[in-house]
């Protein structure tokens, strides 16, 4: 996937591509949408767990392409951009088919596409009114999670909306450490299962709200050995993990979240508040104790480190003062558990951020960001405060946005 | 199409039907069509057309159409529709693709079926060669706020009633008598726009975005400049300022904005140029006169010529 080359090709043919379509005169039902996001920014520190870098960095720059494929698919592929330690590599982060006509409401979409687990995981990170993730989503989800895999969604026909669906996706990324690679790990990782509600408020309130329950084949760890005790933990290069996997797992996760929008009259386009909030807890992640079994009243899996749980969540209020502004409030907190040899130490993140976004247009944003975090024992974070000035931007076909 | 027995049976004693519908008895003894509209333009045309048909209108007259959630209401609503009806001309690009995806209802997928696109079903003005983001946001497939011109407006109606016919054939008298019905009453009317709206001819306004370009065009107003820089891009002060001299010339009508467009900028600019602000409806329900298609051309044009007085 690193290859510079290809890169140049790839580049130089999707400019050919957004030429040929800007045309074209009917881009949405005879054309592919060709769309780019470009996405820059200056940061003043380093932030866990995320692919930010202190000082000057691209972020998400993203190139895709859907279309319709006939009356039956809808394709969508989704090139990511990322440049980590001066080298250049070309990710996917979607390659979708969708079915467009299954009766009953029902639809199929398989491929590698973003799990619908959870508010924002569904949603272009380039939508976002911080520059990141919560940090609940970037210590349990690696930001946000896509994998290879295939889901089933059923919306039933009723005036509230209520959507369930159910997902089975590969897992490499949500798999729990394995320092010393020996582990046999199942090759069919995650299963999802969501369920979403909504509905309106009169003309000017619209919310939504969502249960959504992960299972992790992989997601518990394996029992540190004794000799490792003394060994340096890795998790100390948690902020420059580049693979987009989830640095805290556990078999079972729980996310519950919420999302309320308003606009006087309903309209859009001048005033809006949006208000959301989501809790995650992953539960299940101590290695099974097997060696201590005799000893007297020790479960399974709860050794002396306490809880067998990791929670996170997060309330963001983001209000759009006029079509030019935007501002946004966000707390977060992650509660983990790190493994030190045979015993887990409790570790937490607390972030509190302000952004202020300017929009000269519908598809320009320039956002300053300001983060405060707190952490205890938390990859050495103690009162870190960070400044981010960002840019994103969208070209070619306008996407269209989710709730 | 789902259609129940019962309507089957009923349809034999259609001309009955038919002929108490012209009469115009209600009646709800037909289950008709599920009606997903875009706009409330469109919402009110197919009450005119579709008289049994349970319509939802996506949007208010309050509400810009180009900017709209894909929320859960509107998926909700359109999973269940048989028929969507919206203005087309990538309007709704912003909003439509989303409700399509997450709704899942093969039905309102392509216009192939229960998909209908009114500025596909006329020539719109302002078509564009080529489209580039710097010229703002805009289409190349032209302008799409159609309904203010009541020929292309009468073209669409005839169009939707075809496309109502092929979704549900049982009821193909009834949708003929209402399209006669809407056609007699709105061929009626349109001379008497017209002579009402004779001392506007000429009229240069100042308006926001090119939401009444159908209107000026039919009316023979003339809309010297754009209270946004760019499609899209709200008014800013120094665009104002350059507005204010234009404004200063002194033959400039009044400032037009629809029921959508905040009123800051045209208020900054009727303060000091002594033009009055004019808004207009957007669509019906725009203002509390606009209860249906007739009302809606009536109030627009009645607020006019309040300037002219």
């Amino acid at each position: 996937m690193t290859v510079s080359t290809m890169r140049l090709t790839g580049v130089a043919a999707a400019c050919a591509l957004i030429s040929t379509q800007a045309l074209a005169n009917d881009p949405t039902l005879t054309n592919p949408a060709i769309s780019a996001v470009l996405d820059g920014y200056y940061q003043s520190a380093d932030r866990p767990m995320t692919e930010r870098v202190e000082g000057f960095g691209l972020g998400h720059t993203e190139l895709a392409l859907s279309a319709n494929i006939d009356d039956m698919f809808y394709g969508k592929l989704t090139a990511i951009v990322e440049i980590h330690d001066g080298e250049t590599e070309l990710g996917l982060e979607e390659a979708f088919i969708q079915t467009l006509a299954m009766p009953g409401g029902f639809s199929i979409r398989a491929g590698r596409f973003l799990s619908d687990i959870g508010y924002l995981n569904n949603q272009h990170v380039h939508t976002d009114s911080f520059s990141d993730r919560p940090a609940a989503y970037r210590a349990f989800l690696g930001s946000h999670y896509f994998d290879d895999g295939v889901r089933l969604s059923y919306v039933a026909p009723t005036d509230l909306y209520w959507t369930m669906g159910v997902e089975a996706f590969k897992g490499d990324s949500m798999r729990a450490e394995d320092e010393h690679g020996e582990r046999d790990f199942e090759n069919l990782g995650v299963y999802t299962a969501f369920t979403k509600f909504g509905g309106d408020i009169g003309d000017n309130s619209s919310w939504q709200a969502g249960l959504s329950y992960l299972r992790n084949e992989n997601g518990r760890m394996t029992a540190a050995e004794e000799h490792d005790h003394a060994e340096p933990e890795e998790h100390t290069d948690h902020g420059h993990d580049h693979s987009h996997s989830a640095q805290y797992t556990g078999e079972n996760t729980y996310v519950a979240d919420f999302v309320y929008k308003w606009a006087p009259s309903g309209n859009y386009k001048y005033q809006h508040l949006t208000v959301s909030g989501e809790y995650f807890r992953v539960t299940d992640f101590k290695p099974f104790e097997e060696h201590h079994e005799d000893e007297e009243h020790e479960e399974h899996g709860h050794g002396e480190g306490g809880k067998d749980y990791q929670e996170g969540w997060y309330l963001s209020s983001v209000y759009q003062f006029s079509p030019h502004w935007s501002a946004g409030l966000r707390y977060g907190e992650v509660d983990t558990q790190m493994m030190h040899g045979d015993h887990f130490d409790p570790q937490k993140l607390k972030e509190t951020e302000v952004s202020l976004a300017w929009h000269h247009s519908h598809f320009s944003t320039v956002r300053l960001q300001y983060t405060n975090q707190k952490g205890t024992n938390f990859d050495g974070i103690e009162d870190d405060n960070v400044i981010t000035l960002q840019y994103v931007m969208t070209l070619g076909a306008h996407g269209a946005h989710q709730f | 199409m789902v259609r129940t027995n019962s309507k089957l049976s009923l349809s034999k004693g259609l001309k009955a039907l038919t002929l108490a519908l012209t009469l115009g008895v209600a009646n709800n003894a037909v289950a008709g069509l599920n009606i997903f509209a875009c706009e409330p333009e469109y919402a009110a045309l197919a009450k005119e057309l579709a008289p049994d048909a349970k319509i939802y209108s996506a949007t208010t007259a309050l509400q810009d159409p180009h900017q709209v959630q894909a929320r859960p209401s509107l998926i909700a609503k359109m999973r269940q529709a048989d028929l969507a009806i919206c203005a087309g001309a990538d309007l709704e690009v912003g909003w439509l693709p989303m409700l399509q995806m997450k709704s899942a209802n093969a039905k309102v997928r392509s216009t192939d079926q229960g998909l209908f696109f009114a500025a596909e079903q006329i020539e719109t003005l302002d078509q564009l060669a080529s489209v580039d983001r710097s010229m703002g946001d805009v289409h190349a497939k032209g302008n799409p706020h159609l309904h203010f011109d009541p020929v292309r407006m009468l073209d669409v109606a005839k169009a939707l009633t075809a496309k109502m016919i092929v979704l549900d054939p049982d009821a193909k008298s009834e949708y003929e008598a209402a399209l006669a019905s809407f056609s007699k009453r709105w061929q009626a009317a349109i001379p008497n726009w017209q002579a009402k709206a004779k001392p506007l001819q000429g009229s240069k306004v100042i308006a926001y975005h090119s939401s009444f370009r159908y209107l000026f065009n039919w009316l023979g107003i003339e809309q010297v400049a754009d209270l946004e820089p760019k499609p899209g891009i709200p008014p800013s002060s120094s665009h104002l300022a350059s507005l204010l001299n234009r404004a200063k010339q002194g033959d400039v009508l009044a400032i037009v904005i629809a029921s959508y467009q905040s009123e800051r900028g045209a208020d900054w600019l009727a303060e000091r140029s002594k033009l009055p602000v004019l808004v207009l409806p957007m669509s019906v329900g725009g203002n509390d006169q606009s209860v249906d298609l007739f009302s809606l051309y009536d109030s627009a044009i009645d607020l006019l010529l309040s300037a002219k007085q």
